[in-house]
């Protein structure tokens, strides 16, 4: 009874913070001071064809009040009208198909990098058998935190593009096109996915039940992959929404680098031309992405370790936000 | 009757901090003496960039146009043969300031949220704590667009987007903090004795609190500068012209295939410059964790 309570609240906040993101991103982006959807149908400069402008500019009902626009806007939305392109006039759904494919395939590849190399550096720092290893794995993380995606991103393009000729920067190669753009993402991201989980390998391994397989006799292999590992990476599935939502914002800077048309490049454009219509959707959307990604994970989180249930102990957000217990001035 | 038991939690909070700058020396690795180093020198180009930078930084030499590094220019030139390094001088101080304008701004009301939402609990730690959700889903880079959208383009701007990005990050980790704090028998005996509300917020629970929270400014500095670099790297900060350290990667990647090292190298001295602030910031991180 009282599980089905926590789904139940827990799916509801997450419907609740969605919701509050598009009041929230509609109320910024739509009810600003110069009305800027009408400056910017009615610029000169902008490409659109006069007879579409006056179109649009009827479609969005400027006259009304905020929260007309807001009630009417949101009316459209669930009758599946996303709102069209300030600046192409095209509808808005059909941007966002036409490069969503493209980046799901791209943040896939990288959040598999990204698992893969977070993996490889935790093992490495925790495991190695040399101290100098050991110590060069333990940066690896604040190193890719410190790195911005662009420089990651020109580094590939031009050693293994230009130098080495290996991947074509210009021709479409199908999925070996996605190579250098996912691993960009994934040494980028990957530095706060690493952290966690050497801390959480850290902290199993110095848990009693290692004494116990030790004495026993099993092999330090099999208790550094079989048991701290499948304890100690646990942690990090609370980490993983905030992965993915790195992975797609990321996707706006390594799309541009590598020129590629995904949703992250359909992003970067509406920001440039403050289409306001389209950025709307693509934050609603990476939002939904992030709750629903951080509600699976968190009503997963307690099966995978039922400890939590037993301490009454809510599963924890980002390691940042864990608080620290000090007695600094106890007396 | 509270004053001696004030004043002496006051004397010993002061005595340890003194402490802890010989502890935080003496933690120092060799890695974070060159961090110090790096921090250093960025301080003097940003407040002397003269003595830096060999060259104008706006004003090109037609005979040597995107040369490559050498001794006349250690970062080469660009496409208008302006000195690359002399150009990543000058940008160091609209690229700080913004990054400091961006904390100053998640700091100030992410500490004022976050202290408010601990402290009086209830409906204000619903609202806020509910905000606080709204925003971190939101990742960080894609909320300072649609922020720098509402604002405008420009330098100023983004260093605002980027500060109200990096809010809930404070707010959540101060909350946190006061939350412990707040708990502690020392905030009890400070309500027993008469201390008023306000009083013990601004005596007891908040310098108690606020250690955690300036190691999270150290990462959040470092943080903001990647993202501010990647707005003006986008085209939605700072104009050209003057340079900025992003703006010049994206002037650079016209020209990354014949001269790679006009987006590296800025990329670079972004990439160390963060490193050191992150690396300085964890070592007081760790002082301050026992």
């Amino acid at each position: 009874m009282a599980a089905r309570q926590y789904v139940a609240r827990r799916i509801a906040q997450a419907i609740l913070v969605v919701a509050l993101v598009y009041i929230i991103v509609f109320f910024t982006l739509f009810v600003l001071p110069g009305d800027p959807i009408e400056n910017k149908l009615t610029s000169p400069l902008n490409p659109l064809p006069p007879a579409s402008a006056e179109a649009l500019l009827a479609y969005y009902q400027l006259d009304k009040s905020p929260i007309e626009q807001f009630a009417i806007t949101v009316g459209r939305l669930f009758s599946g009208d996303l709102g069209y392109s300030l600046v192409s006039g095209r509808p808005v759904s059909e941007l966002i198909a036409q490069g969503v494919s493209d980046t799901i395939v791209l943040a896939a590849m990288a959040f598999v990098f990204t698992l893969a190399l977070s993996l490889a550096i935790a093992l490495t720092t925790v495991f190695a058998p040399w101290a100098a290893l050991r110590n060069a794995a333990a940066s690896l993380p604040i190193i890719s935190i410190s790195t911005p995606s662009f420089l990651i991103g020109f580094l590939l393009l031009t050693i293994f593009s230009f130098q080495l000729g290996w991947v074509s920067s210009i021709r479409d190669q199908g999925l070996v096109s996605y190579i250098l753009p996912a691993a960009t993402l994934a040494i980028a991201v990957n530095g706060v996915l690493s952290e966690v989980l050497i801390q959480g390998l850290r902290r199993a391994r110095a848990e009693p039940f290692v004494t116990v397989l030790r004495a026993k006799g099993t092999g330090e292999g099999t208790i550094a992959i079989r048991h701290i590992l499948r304890n100690g990476a646990i942690p990090s599935i609370t980490v993983l929404a905030l992965v993915v939502g790195e992975l797609l914002a990321g996707a706006v800077v390594v799309e541009t680098v590598f020129s590629r048309r995904g949703l992250g490049f359909v992003t970067y454009e509406s920001v440039r031309d403050q289409d306001t219509p389209v950025i709307l959707i693509v934050v609603i959307l990476v939002s939904t992405v992030y709750v629903v990604i951080n509600l699976i994970t968190d009503l997963l989180y307690p099966t995978l370790d039922p400890r939590i249930l037993r301490h009454g102990a809510k599963p924890g957000g980002a390691p940042a936000a864990r608080p620290t217990r000090r007695q600094k001035v106890t007396a | 009757m509270s004053a001696p038991i004030l004043a002496a939690s006051g004397s010993r909070r002061r005595s340890a901090e003194a402490g802890s700058f010989r502890a935080f020396l003496a933690r120092l690795e060799p890695v974070d003496y060159l961090a110090l180093a790096v921090v250093a020198l960025v301080l003097l180009a940003l407040l002397a960039p003269r003595i830096l930078s060999p060259y104008d930084p706006l004003v090109g030499d037609d005979a040597s146009i995107l040369t490559a590094p050498s001794l006349s220019h250690w970062f080469g030139t660009d496409y208008l043969g302006r000195d690359l390094l002399s150009r990543i001088v000058h940008g160091t101080g609209r690229t700080l300031l913004g990054s400091a304008v961006a904390v100053v701004i998640g700091l100030g009301v992410g500490t004022i949220l976050g202290l408010l939402a601990a402290y009086f609990g209830g409906l204000t730690d619903a609202i806020i704590s509910r905000l606080v959700d709204v925003l971190l889903s939101i990742p960080g880079l894609l909320l300072s667009m649609v922020v720098v959208v509402a604002l405008g383009f420009g330098a100023l701007n983004a260093a605002v987007a980027v500060g109200i990005a990096s809010i809930a990050a404070f707010t959540r980790i101060m909350r946190s903090e006061v939350l412990t704090v707040k708990g502690l028998p020392f905030v009890e005996a400070s309500h027993h004795l008469g201390g008023k509300r306000l009083y013990v917020l601004a005596r007891h629970i908040f310098p108690n609190s606020y250690s955690s929270v300036l190691a999270l400014t150290g990462l959040q500095f470092g943080i903001s500068i990647i993202w501010i670099s990647s707005l003006s790297f986008l085209g939605y900060g700072a104009p050209p012209p003057q340079p900025e350290w992003g703006l010049l990667v994206s002037e650079g990647r016209e020209y990354v295939v014949s001269s790679p090292w006009l987006v590296v190298l800025p990329g670079l001295v972004i990439a160390v410059t963060v490193f050191s602030i992150s690396r300085l910031s964890r070592v007081l991180k760790e002082g301050n964790t026992p």
